[in-house]
C-alpha cells in the first residue's frame, strides 16, 4: 500500500503544489471502485396489493412527522434482510405505444423505451409488430463502460436465462444490441458455463495431455531419418513453446470457478435449480469481474411457469389473467412473485456475503439489483406502475425507502442508470418524447 | 589471370544463353572453365575434395568473399592465377553450384520426405474423420436444384401439404395473389426448399435471403434444431434482406433447408393478415466471388449429412517450388493446428452420443466412448494401433472417470499427435506397408484419410499388385473430392488457383465489372470441368488447347458477341467463328495476363513459358514499366514491346517469351478476339528436343502444343506434385518418360495419368541411408 505522502514523494512534487493534487489518492481509488447493475426479469405483472408498500417513505426508521416505518408487503418479505438497502419506485409506467400488444410492448420496450417495428408478429390484440426499434439500456451502459479502458470487461454483458422458450419472438427477447439485433440470454447453465469458462478449460485439458504428446513425439521421431527428425524436433520446439504460453495463461485465470451439479435438465420442474445455477454463475462471473452489466430474465412475457413446488399446477400466465376477485388466483400469484422475491434475495444475499474483490465492503455494496416486469398487473395489461425494486449500492441511489412519483415515463429511470454510471452524456433514450424533466432524481 | 575482352564477351553471351534454364542444362559458365583448370585437381567434381585436399568444398561465405578469398590463396601453389574477373567468376560459378547451402540443397538428391498436412488435407482429414461416424453421403448424381414443399397455412403441417416439384433455384416473386389462387390463400402459404449445396471453393460462404415475409435458413447444421444460419421468422420493421456466413468445403454436398411463410407469426389470428405481396430469392457470395442467385448447378434435390468444417483460419502453406506442401511448421501453423483441435474436441464431445451411437444412460457408455476414441485415432493415423499408442489413447480414460472430459483429451492428443498431423516416408515399419499404401492413396486422390474401402483392403492385403492399386483409383475417382483436386489442380496449373485481382480501364472496356469477372471465372471453370469430366469419352488433355467452345451466360453474351437472354444460364458457345483454342485464349486467362487497357504478349509469354512448357526464368535484372503507348503512337502492340525488350541483357529471355506471347496477340486485354494484321499474331518455339516450332496465332500456337513434349511433360510432372507432394525426382529419373509414354498410349486421357501416378506413387522408394551433415569449411 502507497501512502499519500510516498506518491508525493515518488512524483517528485514539492511542499508547493501538493495543496493541487489534494484528491488524488482519493480520487484513484474512486476510479478503481466497480460499479454493476443486475436487472433481473420475471413475466405476468404483480399483485399490487400484495406488492406495493402502503405508502412512500422509510422502510427502516420512523419519518420525521412521527409515523412508522413502512411495512413490508407479503410478496417483498424475503428482502426484509436488505430493507435499509432496498428502493421501490411506484408511478413509473411504460408509455410507448404503437405495434404489439401489451405483452409484446411489456417486455420490448421495457429496457429499450423505444416502439417496436411494425411486422409479423400477432399478439393477442393490437396489429402485428416485430423487433424492438432500439438497443436496451443495459447494452448502452455496457457499450459505455466498453469503450473506456478502466471499465473494459471480458463480454462487456452477460444475458442470463431462467427457462426461456426456445423461440425467437417478440414475447421471450428483452435485451436489443441495437435495433432489430435482439439479444438471446442464455437459460442453460451449462452453455452458460462453457461461454464463462470453456476455452480455459478447452485449454487446460489440452495441457493435460502435453506430456503423452511429448512422449509420442519422441517416440515417431526415433522411427525417422536424421533428415526428416529435423522437421519433427523443430515442431517438438514449438509444442515446448506453445505449453509455456499455456502454463502462462493458467496462472492469470485461477480464479474460484464454480462447480456445477452435472445432468439438470432444463424442465419446469427444475427451474428453481436452475436458478439458483444461474445465480451462481452470475456472481463468480461478476466476481472475476468478467462483466459489469447482467441481465437475468425468468421466463418470458406471457411466462407460464407451472410452480408446482409451491403447490400451484396452473400456469403462470393463465392466473393472471384471472379477475382480482378470484381470491385464490391472487393467492397463487402471490406465492408465485414472493417467490421469485426469494431468488433476488438469495442473489442480494450471495453479492453481500462477497467481499467486494480488491476494494471495501461487500459485493452489494457495488452492485444494484433491479427487479422489473413487463406489466403492472397481469388482468389488465397495464404498463402503470410497473414493480421496480433495487437493492443494493452499485449506483448511489438513496436507498431504504419506497419512493412514489406522479405517473412518470419510465424513460426517465432508464436515463438514471446510464448516468449513475457516469454516462451523463446521455440526455435522452429511447423515444425522446418521454425523456422531458431528466433522469429521476434518485440519490 | 587478367581477363582478355574476347573472354569478356564470351561470358556475356554465355550468361545470357543462360538466363533461360533448361532442365536437363548443360553447364556453360565461365566458373566452370576456371574450375576445371584450376581448381578441380585438389577439390574434384563439385568440389567432392581429393585426397589433396579432402574436406567437401562446401561453406556460407558470400559470393564476394568467396571471390576475394579465391584472389587472395587460390591455387595454392600459384595465388595469382585466378584474380579479378576469373576469381570472381569462379566464386559465383562455384557458390551457385555446390559451396553454398542452398546449392547443397538443391544437389541433394531428391527424396520421400516426411511433410506434415497441408491446409487443405488437415481440413478435410478432420471433415472425413467426423464423417465416418456419420451417414454417408449421397452421390451427387445427375439432378440439380432444390426439393420445393408447397402448403397451405402459414406452417409445415405435412396434412396440408399441397405439392412437391424440383425447382432449380430459389428467385420467386408470388405478387399478392400467392402461388396459385386455386390451390393456396393469397395471405396463407408456407414453402419448404430441402436439398444440398455443392460449393467449388472452400472457405467462407455467405448467404443473403431476401423477402418481404418470415423466412429461416439453415446450412450445413450438425444439429438441425441448433440457431438456424439465417433467422428473420420474426418480420420486424422494413428490412428485406437478411445474412449469415459460413465455412463450406469444395465439391461436398452440404444439406440445406430455406423455409418460408407468407402469414403473421405469433397468435394465429388471420384477423389482421392483408394480402401483400410475396416474393423470395436466395442468393450468396462465394469466396472471392460477387453476390448472385444461388446458382442451380450448385444445388441438389438429395440430403446429405452435414460436414464437420473446421473454421479455425490456417496460415497458407508454402509454394515456393509450385505446388502447396507441408515442408515448414511455423508457430502460427501450430497456434492454428492446436486451436483446430479444441474446436474439433469441443464438436465430437458434445454429439460423442451420435457418433459413438451410444445413449446417455447405456450401462457400457464409458466402454463405447473410449473404443470410439481407439476407433477415430485408427483413422486418424491410417493404421492400425500398436501397443504404445493403444495405451497413448487410452491414458486420458484412465486419468479421469468424467467420460466426456476424457474423450476431449483423447480427441485432443490425437489431432495433435505427429502421426495425424505428419505424413511419415515410408521406411519405418514394414508391417504396416499396406496401411501405409492405402494413405497414400487416399491423400493423393483425396487429400484426405482412407475410407472403409481403403481399410478394408489394407487389412486383407489387397494393396500389393498395380491392379490391386488400379482398381482402388478407378474406385476413388468417382468421388467428389477426386473430381475437386483435379479441378484444383488445373486451377493451379493455369496460375489462377488464387483468385488474381482483375481491374480494367472503365474507358477502353466499359461493363467489364466484377460480375462479369466472377462469371468468367465460373466460365473457365465450366470448360475445366467439361474437359476432365465429360459427360461421355475420355478427359483428354489435348482438349486444354483445342476446345474452341466457351461456356458463356446472359450477362457476358453481349461482351463477348453472342445473343442470349439475359438471365440465360452458362451455355457452350462456339466464339468468334471458331477463332478460340481452349484454355489459353478462354477469356478470364486472357484478361489475367494482360494490362489495365492493353494485351500484355509479355504476360501471356511467360505464362506459356513458365507454366505451359515447364522452363525456368529468372526474373528481369531490374523492374521495368512497359512503354506508355502513346509515347510510341505509330507502333503496334507488338512492335512495342519487341523494342523495349531489345537490350541484349533482355533478350537471354525474352527471345523464349515474346514470339509465344504473340501468338496470343488476336486478343484483347478482356479476351475479346480482335483478328490482326500479318505479322502481329506469328510466334516461335525452340523445344528442349527437337527443331524450332513456327506457328501462326492462336490456332497455330494450340496445334504445336498438343504435340509438345516439353507441355506434355510439364503437365504430367505439375499433376504428379499436386496429387503426391513429394519431388517425382524421387521416384527416379526414368519416372516421368515412362508416365509421358503411357500418356500417349492411353489417348492423352487426364483421369488415366492419375491412375497411372498414383500407380508409381503407391510404392515410394525407400529413402536412402542418410547422409552424413556436411562438414564445416576450414578451407574453402
Amino acid at each position: 500500500m502507497i501512502t499519500r505522502r510516498e506518491l508525493l514523494r515518488k512524483l517528485g512534487v514539492g511542499a508547493a503544489v501538493a495543496p493541487f493534487l489534494g484528491n488524488l489518492p482519493s480520487f484513484a481509488s474512486a476510479a478503481a471502485a466497480r460499479q454493476r447493475l443486475v436487472i433481473v426479469f420475471s413475466p405476468d405483472g404483480t399483485v399490487r396489493e400484495n406488492f406495493w408498500p402502503t405508502s412512500a417513505g422509510s422502510f427502516t426508521a420512523p419519518a420525521e412527522d412521527g409515523t412508522a416505518a413502512v411495512e413490508l408487503r407479503p410478496i417483498l418479505a424475503p428482502l426484509a434482510p436488505f430493507k435499509d438497502r432496498l428502493l421501490t419506485l411506484k408511478g413509473v409506467g411504460n408509455k410507448i405505444r404503437g405495434d404489439g400488444d401489451g405483452h409484446m410492448r411489456g417486455i420490448g420496450c421495457l429496457l429499450t423505451g423505444v416502439e417496436l417495428f411494425p411486422g409479423n408478429i400477432q399478439g393477442g390484440s393490437d396489429t402485428p409488430a416485430g423487433w424492438s426499434s432500439g438497443l436496451s439500456i443495459d447494452q448502452e451502459i455496457a457499450g459505455f463502460l466498453q469503450a473506456r479502458p478502466e471499465t473494459t470487461t471480458r463480454f462487456g454483458s452477460l444475458e442470463f436465462g431462467v427457462l426461456v422458450p426456445d423461440r425467437a419472438d417478440t414475447w421471450t427477447r428483452m435485451v436489443y444490441a441495437g435495433p432489430n439485433k435482439p439479444v438471446a440470454p442464455i437459460d442453460d447453465p451449462y452453455q452458460m458455463f462453457s461461454r464463462l469458462y470453456g476455452s480455459v478449460k478447452h485449454r487446460e485439458s489440452l495441457r493435460s495431455v502435453l506430456d503423452e504428446l511429448h512422449e509420442d513425439l519422441a517416440r515417431v521421431s526415433a522411427t525417422l531419418p536424421a533428415e526428416d527428425r529435423r522437421l519433427l524436433e523443430e515442431h517438438a520446439d514449438l509444442v515446448r513453446g506453445f505449453e509455456r504460453e499455456l502454463a502462462a495463461e493458467r496462472d492469470i485465470s485461477s480464479h474460484a470457478v464454480p462447480v456445477l451439479e452435472p445432468g439438470i435438465l432444463e424442465a419446469n420442474d427444475r427451474m428453481p435449480t436452475i436458478s439458483r445455477m444461474q445465480i451462481d454463475l452470475l456472481v463468480a462471473a461478476l466476481a472475476a469481474d468478467f462483466t459489469r452489466v447482467v441481465t437475468l430474465q425468468y421466463t418470458n412475457s406471457v411466462g407460464q411457469p407451472h410452480m408446482k413446488w409451491l403447490g400451484v399446477d396452473e400456469g403462470q400466465h393463465d392466473l393472471s389473467h384471472e379477475p382480482n376477485s378470484n381470491v385464490d388466483a391472487q393467492e397463487k400469484l402471490t406465492r408465485i412473485n414472493t417467490w421469485y422475491a426469494g431468488e433476488v434475495a438469495h442473489l442480494a444475499a450471495r453479492l453481500a456475503a462477497t467481499p467486494e474483490p480488491g476494494g471495501d465492503g461487500s459485493m452489494l455494496d457495488h452492485t444494484t439489483i433491479l427487479w422489473t416486469n413487463e406489466l403492472g398487473e397481469g388482468n389488465s395489461h397495464t404498463r402503470e406502475d410497473i414493480p421496480w425494486v433495487m437493492i443494493g449500492g452499485g449506483l448511489g441511489f438513496r436507498t431504504g425507502r419506497a419512493v412514489e412519483f406522479p405517473a412518470v415515463p419510465h424513460n426517465r429511470l432508464l436515463l438514471s442508470l446510464a448516468h449513475a454510471f457516469g454516462h451523463t452524456g446521455l440526455d435522452r433514450f429511447g423515444n425522446p418524447d418521454f425523456c422531458g424533466d431528466g433522469p429521476l432524481a434518485l440519490g | 589471370m587478367a581477363s582478355s575482352p574476347v573472354r569478356f564477351l564470351i561470358a556475356i553471351v554465355a550468361l545470357v544463353a543462360s538466363a533461360v534454364i533448361r532442365p536437363a542444362e548443360a553447364d556453360d559458365h565461365p566458373g566452370a572453365a576456371i574450375y576445371r583448370e584450376h581448381c578441380l585437381r585438389c577439390h574434384g567434381d563439385d568440389g567432392v575434395g581429393t585426397p589433396a585436399a579432402p574436406a567437401p568444398l562446401v561453406g556460407d561465405r558470400s559470393v564476394g568473399q568467396l571471390a576475394r578469398y579465391v584472389a587472395d590463396t587460390m591455387p595454392e601453389d600459384d595465388p595469382t592465377a585466378v584474380t579479378g574477373d576469373a576469381a570472381a567468376a569462379v566464386a559465383e560459378w562455384i557458390h551457385g553450384h555446390f559451396y553454398s547451402p542452398l546449392a547443397r540443397d538443391r544437389h541433394r538428391p531428391a527424396r520421400v520426405e516426411l511433410a506434415r498436412l497441408t491446409v487443405g488435407q488437415h481440413q478435410n482429414a478432420i471433415a472425413d474423420l467426423v464423417g465416418g461416424f456419420l451417414p454417408p453421403s449421397p452421390p451427387v448424381g445427375p439432378e440439380r436444384g432444390l426439393r420445393g414443399e408447397y402448403f397451405q397455412g402459414r406452417d409445415f403441417n405435412p396434412a396440408r401439404r399441397v405439392f412437391e416439384r424440383l425447382d432449380p433455384a430459389v428467385g420467386f416473386d408470388f405478387g399478392v395473389e400467392g402461388p396459385d389462387p386455386e390451390r393456396f390463400e393469397p395471405g396463407r402459404f408456407a414453402i419448404r426448399w430441402q436439398g444440398s449445396i455443392v460449393p467449388v471453393e472452400s472457405g467462407v460462404h455467405e448467404f443473403v435471403v431476401r423477402t418481404e415475409q418470415a423466412v429461416r435458413l439453415l446450412v450445413n447444421h450438425l444439429d438441425w434444431d441448433g440457431p438456424p444460419l439465417i433467422d428473420a421468422w420474426v418480420k420486424s420493421g422494413h428490412d428485406t434482406e437478411y445474412r449469415g456466413t459460413i465455412h463450406l468445403l469444395a465439391g461436398r454436398p452440404h444439406p440445406l433447408r430455406l423455409e418460408f411463410s407468407k402469414a403473421s407469426q405469433g397468435v394465429d389470428n388471420p384477423l389482421h393478415e392483408k394480402p401483400r405481396r410475396a416474393s423470395i430469392e436466395l442468393l450468396w457470395r462465394q469466396p472471392h466471388g460477387v453476390l448472385e442467385r444461388v446458382p442451380s448447378r450448385n444445388l441438389i434435390p438429395k440430403h446429405a449429412p452435414a460436414t464437420f468444417v473446421v473454421t479455425t483460419p490456417f496460415p497458407p502453406d508454402d509454394r515456393s517450388i509450385g505446388y502447396e506442401r507441408g515442408s515448414t511448421v511455423s508457430k502460427e501453423w501450430l497456434a492454428a493446428v492446436e486451436a483446430a483441435a479444441i474446436e474439433s474436441a469441443a464438436a465430437i464431445r458434445e454429439r460423442a452420443g451420435r457418433l459413438a451411437g451410444v445413449k446417455p444412460d447405456a450401462p457400457d457408455r464409458a466402454q463405447r466412448v473410449q473404443a470410439f476414441a481407439a476407433t477415430f485415432a485408427e483413422r486418424a493415423f491410417c493404421r492400425p494401433l500398436d501397443a504404445p499408442v493403444q495405451a497413448l489413447v487410452a491414458h486420458p480414460f484412465v486419468a479421469t472417470t468424467d467420460v466426456d472430459a476424457a474423450l476431449e483429451r483423447a480427441i485432443l492428443l490425437i489431432l495433435s499427435s505427429p502421426r495425424f498431423l505428419f505424413r511419415q516416408p515410408p521406411n519405418d515399419d514394414p508391417s504396416m506397408a499396406s496401411w501405409d499404401t492405402a494413405a497414400r492413396l487416399s491423400f493423393g486422390v483425396w487429400d484426405s484419410i482412407p475410407d472403409e474401402a481403403l481399410r478394408t483392403a489394407a487389412a486383407r492385403g489387397e494393396l500389393e499388385t498395380p491392379e490391386q492399386i488400379e482398381a482402388q483409383v478407378r474406385r476413388m475417382a468417382g468421388d467428389r473430392r477426386a473430381l475437386a483436386k483435379l479441378q484444383a489442380f488445373l486451377l493451379t496449373w493455369l496460375r489462377v488457383d488464387r483468385v488474381p485481382e482483375i481491374v480494367k480501364d472503365p474507358l477502353r472496356h466499359p461493363g467489364f465489372d466484377p460480375a462479369v469477372i466472377d462469371d468468367l471465372r465460373t466460365s473457365l471453370r465450366l470448360l475445366l470441368d467439361d474437359i476432365v469430366a465429360p459427360a461421355a469419352g475420355p478427359a483428354d488433355y489435348r482438349r486444354l488447347f483445342t476446345a474452341d467452345e466457351v461456356p458463356i451466360n446472359g450477362r457476358l453474351a453481349p461482351f463477348y458477341g453472342v445473343e442470349l437472354p439475359a438471365r440465360a444460364d452458362f451455355v457452350p458457345v462456339r466464339l468468334d467463328n471458331g477463332q478460340r483454342a481452349g484454355v489459353l485464349t478462354h477469356p478470364y486467362l486472357l484478361s489475367v495476363l494482360a494490362y489495365a487497357g492493353e494485351s500484355s504478349p509479355i504476360h501471356r509469354g511467360v505464362f506459356l513459358t513458365r507454366g505451359v512448357l515447364g522452363n525456368v526464368l529468372k526474373p528481369p535484372a531490374e523492374a521495368v514499366a512497359p512503354l506508355a503507348p502513346d509515347l510510341h503512337p505509330g507502333l503496334s502492340n507488338r512492335q512495342r514491346v519487341t523494342l523495349q525488350t531489345s537490350p541484349a541483357a533482355c533478350q537471354g529471355c525474352h527471345a523464349v517469351i515474346n514470339p509465344l506471347g504473340f501468338a496470343l496477340e488476336g486478343f484483347d486485354a478482356v479476351g475479346r478476339f480482335r483478328g490482326g494484321s500479318a505479322g502481329e499474331t506469328d510466334g516461335s518455339y525452340l523445344p528442349r528436343e527437337g527443331p524450332e516450332a513456327h506457328f501462326e496465332g492462336a490456332d497455330g500456337l494450340a496445334a504445336y502444343l498438343v504435340t509438345s513434349a516439353d507441355a506434355e511433360e510439364a503437365f504430367l510432372q505439375s499433376l504428379f506434385h499436386a496429387l503426391v507432394k513429394q519431388p517425382i525426382r524421387a521416384w527416379g529419373p526414368d519416372t516421368l518418360p515412362r508416365l509421358r509414354r503411357s500418356f500417349a498410349a492411353k489417348g492423352f486421357d487426364i483421369r488415366e495419368a492419375v491412375v497411372d501416378i498414383m500407380k508409381v506413387a503407391a510404392f515410394p522408394p525407400v529413402s536412402p541411408p542418410s547422409s552424413p551433415e556436411p562438414i564445416d569449411d576450414h578451407s574453402p
